[in-house]
């Protein structure tokens, strides 16, 4: 079989560009030590949160995906051609664009890996619950990695040499990092800022990649962000793609500053495009969703279906007796009374992880499961006003799916780690349980 | 009789400018396969820009090139694929292997020579797994060359193949030039070593400010020389220039330091009638030397610069 050399050589250069980056310890530190040192440092200041470091899994990966963009792609390429390396590859018998399709691939396997790495050291580390959608995650990267890359490939394509590389890189790098929505939230950032931000890529990446984690509903409700990645990476891959040198003896002549001008352009079509259509309004702290149900939504919420509190599902003991009779409920009350995803910040999360403790007892048949859900019942009632309760747990009834849950506790004596899926379908059945009670529709 | 063969390479009126100034001006010349054709000149004469139209890495203002019967302007691509082509300013990864580097280079090709036998050939088998930083000056030169047969070409473009190398490392590199010609492939090279020029070459095309200012072969270049056979000598007492100007053969003379410098048209005769001069006045001969033109006189005659003011920085020829 006659073999193709232009995808042959494409794989081979493919192939031997990761070889190469491997045997690299520069490339090594800045491909994968910075990475995991920016999930630490994240880690050091969110870990705190419930779940920890959630919220901030969009901005994380945003970050190492513009360092091997704007910094690892160009400064490989830059650095290959200043020592003459794609001059001697300019005598090849094959399109340019499959050297540089090569290069990029290959950088895309580097970020990929070392952003897969974060996801993973997150979880051990920290616990960071997965992402709610692995698919989508994929393809968010992918949407996020390509422009970025384009952005990479433009930079290589107007620094002469590396220290160049460094100071275009910082040009775009800093500015999305500090008022871009990248390192620092949007929600504490200046209104002039959230703005500014507006035409920058970062925001969309990180819009894109956290509804991965956290939005039940995914990428598809990240349209605008999509359209304007695919517009800035696109403009900056066309730039880079025509101003691309394989020689560093050649200089950029005037017509390079109309490419440079396309790639801007994109930056401005989109901020603007954002701001016609209403999307530069100010971002405030999240109103918390609970807040939003109605008394006719907890109203029209139905109880007859409910298992029987003495039934294998969602088990109920009935009212305790005065304290000191069961001592189990004394020693279970207290570490119930201490343990910190109790006592979260959001009311909302509050109960929901509390929630999910009745849950977990459930689905493991706890021997006490029956009286852990009392208690539960009763920490509901003494942390939270009444008709604070009432609203939370309707929305954890009609929105499932939101907000975080907890999935073991074994510092609270529940060693089993049931999937999050059973945890909220269950405290979802708690929750109309001890709806239902405060509401006197169903008797003790 | 059978045709003359089709030149490997032709190049007709190749013109090429850098804003006003002007680099190749006008060059014509053409390559007979199986010929080592060299183009000599000093930095800045044009033998890069020339080599670097012929292989698309930069685009001449005008003229025409062929390579192996393909119009290189007009196919950049499949011109490339058939000719094999070494750069003065090129360079590998620090870290890639000479195995590697060949595999790479050889899958850009429908058809490649075999790696290893390219390895074996160019003496660099125990080298094969070695990063490129480790190799020496003369090794990577040797894995440039091999780099350039990848494709097996039966036209070879070497842009200053020797440059910077020690001298037993430049014998090395002329043999394997000289052993590519004797497998029947056609070679044009630059290069600003005389003494390369001459014993590897088998045309020289003399260049000076992007002009092609000669071309013949070695012995025709240095045959055509208005110079003639000087003799250097000293002696133990002075000499009086008017009696040396008799001399029978002499038509030029001139004092050297402590000694005359004579050119002659008859050197055995002006020697002859020089010693008995010598004798005859009880005056002895200390040392005498005999310069036959080279190519430096032809150089200096076609471009009014001599090669020893010339020469780049770091040249050690003598």
């Amino acid at each position: 079989m006659k073999r193709n050399p232009t995808l042959n050589g494409l794989l081979r250069h493919f192939s031997l560009t990761l070889q190469l980056n491997f045997r690299s310890p520069q490339a090594l530190i800045y491909g994968y030590l910075v990475p995991v040192f920016f999930l630490l440092a994240f880690g050091s200041v969110f870990r705190a949160d419930t779940p920890p470091l959630l919220n901030q899994m969009g901005q994380l990966l945003t970050i190492s995906l513009l360092g091997g963009a704007c910094f690892g792609l160009p400064t490989a390429l830059v650095a290959e051609r200043e020592r003459g390396v794609w001059r001697r590859y300019r005598l090849l018998p094959v399109p340019t664009g499959s050297l540089v399709l090569g290069t990029l691939l290959a950088r895309l396997v580097i970020v990929g890996t070392a952003v897969a790495l974060q996801i993973f050291l997150a979880r051990v580390i920290y616990g960071t619950p997965l992402p709610l959608h692995p698919a989508q995650t994929v393809a968010a990267f992918l949407c996020v990695a390509l422009p970025f890359l384009g952005l990479g490939l433009l930079v290589a394509a107007l620094a002469d040499d590396v220290p160049a590389v460094q100071a275009l890189g910082q040009c775009l790098f800093l500015p999305m990092i500090m008022i871009g929505g990248v390192g620092v939230p949007l929600v504490i950032l200046p209104l002039w800022a959230q703005r500014v931000a507006g035409f920058m890529p970062g925001r969309y990446a990180v819009d894109v990649l956290q509804r991965c984690f956290t939005d039940p509903q995914g990428l598809p409700g990240a349209g605008f962000s999509l359209f304007a990645l695919v517009v800035i990476g696109a403009a900056a891959g066309v730039a880079g793609s025509m101003l691309f040198r394989w020689d560093a003896g050649r200089r950029m002549n005037r017509s390079a500053l109309g490419w440079v001008a396309v790639a801007l352009l994109a930056w401005l079509a989109v901020g603007l495009t954002a701001a016609a259509t209403g999307r530069l309004l100010t971002v405030a702290l999240p109103v918390a969703a609970y807040e939003s149900i109605t008394d006719e939504q907890a109203d029209q919420i139905t109880y007859e279906d409910l298992p029987g509190d003495n039934e294998i599902v969602s088990r109920l003991a009935p009212p305790f007796l005065p304290a000191g009779e069961a001592p189990f409920v004394d020693e279970f009350s207290a570490k119930l009374a201490a343990w910190p995803p109790g006592r979260d910040p959001s009311p909302g999360q509050s109960v929901r992880h509390l929630l999910s403790v009745a849950a977990i007892a459930d689905i493991s048949e706890d021997i006490h499961e029956g009286e852990i859900a009392r208690i539960v019942f009763d920490k509901l009632q003494t942390r939270h006003k009444h008709t604070e309760l009432r609203r939370i747990l309707a929305w954890v009834i009609l929105h499932p799916g939101e907000g975080t849950v907890i999935t073991q506790a074994p510092e609270l004596g529940l060693r089993r780690h049931p999937p999050e899926s059973v945890v909220r379908e269950r405290s979802a059945l708690y929750a109309r349980k001890y709806l239902g009670r405060l509401l006197g529709k169903i008797h003790d | 009789m059978s045709p003359p063969l089709p030149a490997s390479i032709r190049v007709g009126d190749l013109t090429k400018s850098y804003g006003p100034v002007p680099a190749v001006d006008g060059v014509s010349f053409e390559v007979a396969p199986g010929e080592i054709f060299g183009l000599l000149g000093l930095n800045g004469a044009g033998k890069t820009t020339i080599l670097e139209c012929l292989l698309g890495l930069r685009e001449p203002d005008k003229g025409l090139i062929t390579l192996n019967g393909i119009d290189a302007r007009a196919q950049p691509r499949e011109a490339r694929r058939r000719v094999g082509a070494q750069l003065q300013f090129a360079a590998l990864q620090d870290k890639i292997t000479p195995r590697q580097a060949l595999e790479l280079f050889a899958s850009f090709y429908p058809e490649a020579a075999q790696p290893v036998r390219l390895l074996e050939q160019f003496n660099l088998s125990a080298k094969t797994d070695a990063p490129f930083d480790s190799l020496s000056g003369g090794q990577r030169q040797r894995l440039f060359l091999a780099l350039a047969l990848v494709n097996d070409p039966q036209v070879l473009v070497l842009d200053e193949p020797t440059a910077g190398l020690d001298p037993g490392s430049r014998r090395e590199l002329h043999r394997l030039i000289t052993d590519l010609k004797s497998a029947g492939r056609t070679v044009l090279l630059s290069t600003h070593y005389l003494e390369e020029a001459h014993q590897l070459c088998d045309r020289i095309g003399i260049l000076h400010e992007g002009r092609l200012v000669a071309t013949a072969t070695p012995a025709a270049l240095i045959a055509s020389a208005r110079a003639v056979p000087r003799l250097t000598f000293r002696s133990t007492r002075p000499l009086d220039a008017d009696r040396l100007a008799t001399l029978p053969g002499v038509v030029s003379h001139e004092a050297q330091g402590d000694g005359w410098s004579l050119g002659t048209k008859d050197v055995n005769r002006s020697i002859s009638a020089l010693v008995q001069r010598l004798e005859s006045s009880g005056n002895e001969m200390l040392d005498l030397q005999i310069h036959r033109p080279s190519l430096e006189d032809v150089f200096l005659e076609l471009t009014g610069r001599t090669w020893q003011d010339a020469r780049p920085e770091g040249s050690d020829e003598t």
